[in-house]
């Protein structure tokens, strides 16, 4: 039971947790024993807190038994990413330099999960400061994915992408500036959401670059994602990026009816220069929504080809402010590779990054002008196979590619415009899953949650798990 | 030649650069300037307001 238990995802626990068939306490306790026995391996957390966790069990199995259950989160052993400040405790930002950093306050969407009922099972690992896609971490050692441990998991979330994926934590929380939510989440096989800008707070979140930054769910099941989403999502004056949009009700709107929904597809820029089989799983899976009632209509989006340029510019731009007067004064306690995007961040000018912003106000008005066509856009998650750790290069139909500039080419443009992102298993290539992205107008999370619901419904992973999990 | 303007230019900046660094430093700011070179011909309405600033605090409630 205990094996089959870890595996199980939220909406499966949530009904069991409730009815007291199981108690907190021992879920916690599978869990934390799964996660301490298979992180030598796979190294998803930088800290396992058991004993605050098991605390926090015995409360929520107090306060189930009296007849207060709080929701689907209740009970759940999660992890969350080292970026997100847990009050009076360590995050580290997987850094040397916040090594020893105590916040004394909760995030927001910390104290959000504590109101849940969830249960913190420790600190995930990450790509230094979250500027990376590898997770190969200096400071905290390189995190591996389940499904080959001599692959990158992708990152930046990718601790909180593996230990979903090997059955470490429930569910989790992933940062997203350029892809890190979807990225780990297509390279683990698993679901992750980027919701639109300003639907969930930010607030003692460290920050990557300030006008890009993401928070937002990394599960096993779109359901599992739309729950989460209904429990961090909401108006904050605390972070000033934060938007007073009512939150709907996630789950309400996940029906896998896709009947008449008009699925957009931009060729030029999402099916350019995508490894083959990728391509064809992405396709088949549009497929499969056409069999289930919905229509395709090619979409133009122009502005899309200055995208990478506005990326890059932005992220660079921002991250460099951040980092500056450490930059400046104790160059050498970053990594090797946090350190070179630094100094390549101090170069652009003013002028760039101020183009870069009127480049991002023609892409929102571009996709804008498709939305008024389509209800959603679908694209690969990625354009590669997540490469070996230690390489710095991907091979695309046999081409050596960059393997930063190419892994961020289609999550990117969801940053510039702060539109909402899915991404979801869509298959596999070579033994490793395969992501198909679903990008929504703003603030319509449920759609593409529902939209993803219905890829996921076709059972693309057939019920596979990382031989990690089960052996 | 361009990495030693890219180090003299970090160094007016106060930034050390690592040695180790100059090369790829020099091959990931051409790729930018490479794609920099299609926004030039980008046409970017120049007139419109790209950048804000919420007066009174950071919301309007």
């Amino acid at each position: 039971m205990s094996r089959e238990l870890v595996t199980k995802s939220v909406e499966e626990l949530a009904p069991l947790l409730q009815k007291r068939e199981l108690s907190p306490v021992e879920l916690t306790q599978e869990v934390l024993k799964h996660a301490e026995s298979h992180n030598e391996r796979i190294n998803a957390y930088i800290t396992i807190t058991r004993k605050q966790a098991e605390e926090a069990a015995l409360q929520a199995e107090k306060e189930i038994s009296d007849g207060n259950y709080r929701g689907m989160y209740h009970g759940i052993p999660m992890g969350l990413k080292d970026n997100l400040y847990f009050k009076n405790e360590i995050t580290t930002m997987a850094s040397r330099i916040h090594g020893d950093f105590v916040s004394d306050f909760d995030a927001t969407v910390v104290s959000k999960l504590r109101e849940a009922g969830a249960i913190f099972t420790g600190k995930l690992n990450m790509h230094e400061y979250a500027w990376g896609i590898t997770n190969n971490n200096p400071h905290f050692g390189a995190c591996r994915n389940p499904w080959d441990t001599e692959k990158i998991p992708g990152g930046s979330s990718g601790g909180s992408g593996a230990a979903v994926a090997a059955d470490m934590s429930v569910a989790s929380l992933g940062t997203d500036t350029a892809g890190s939510i979807r990225i780990p989440s297509s390279a683990c096989g698993i679901v992750g959401l980027k919701p639109t800008h300003g639907r969930v707070s930010k607030y003692g979140c460290f920050p990557l670059a300030w006008s890009l930054d993401h928070i937002g769910p990394m599960t096993k099941t779109v359901k599992d994602a739309a729950a989460l989403l209904e429990v961090i999502a909401g108006y904050d004056k605390n972070d000033p990026t934060s938007v007073n949009v009512p939150v709907g009700s996630y789950m309400e709107q996940i029906t896998g009816n896709v009947k008449d929904l008009v699925i957009g597809i931009n060729e030029e820029y999402f099916f350019n220069h995508v490894d083959s089989e990728v391509e064809k799983l992405v396709r088949q899976g549009i497929q499969h929504l056409v069999d289930q009632g919905a229509k395709v209509e090619e979409v133009s989006i122009p502005s899309l080809k200055y995208a990478e340029y506005a990326e890059m510019i932005t992220i660079l731009a921002e991250a460099a402010t951040i980092h500056h007067r450490n930059l400046l004064t104790r160059p050498e306690d970053f990594g090797q590779d946090i350190r070179l995007l630094l100094e390549l961040g101090e170069l652009p000018s003013a002028v760039d990054y101020l183009q870069s912003q009127q480049i991002r106000r023609q892409l929102k008005f571009d996709f804008q002008k498709a939305f008024e066509k389509v209800s959603v856009l679908i694209t690969p998650t990625l354009p590669i196979i997540p490469p070996k750790i230690g390489e710095e290069y991907a091979d695309l139909n046999g081409e050596k590619v960059d393997l930063i500039d190419h892994i961020i080419r289609f999550t990117g443009p969801s940053n510039l415009t702060g539109l909402p992102a899915l991404t979801v298993p869509c298959g596999f290539k070579e033994g490793m899953p395969v992501g198909l992205q679903i990008i929504g107008p703003a603030f319509k999370e449920g759609t593409v949650l529902n939209v993803g619901y219905a890829v996921e419904k076709t059972n693309p992973l057939k019920g596979r798990k990382p031989d990690l999990a089960i052996s | 030649m361009m990495k030693v303007i890219l180090r003299d230019v970090l160094k007016s900046k106060g930034v050390q650069v690592s040695e180790s660094h100059l090369d790829i430093l020099e091959q990931r700011w051409q790729s930018i300037q490479y794609l920099k070179a299609d926004i030039e011909h980008a046409v970017l309405d120049d007139y419109d307001i790209a950048l804000t600033s919420t007066p009174g605090g950071d919301h309007v409630e």
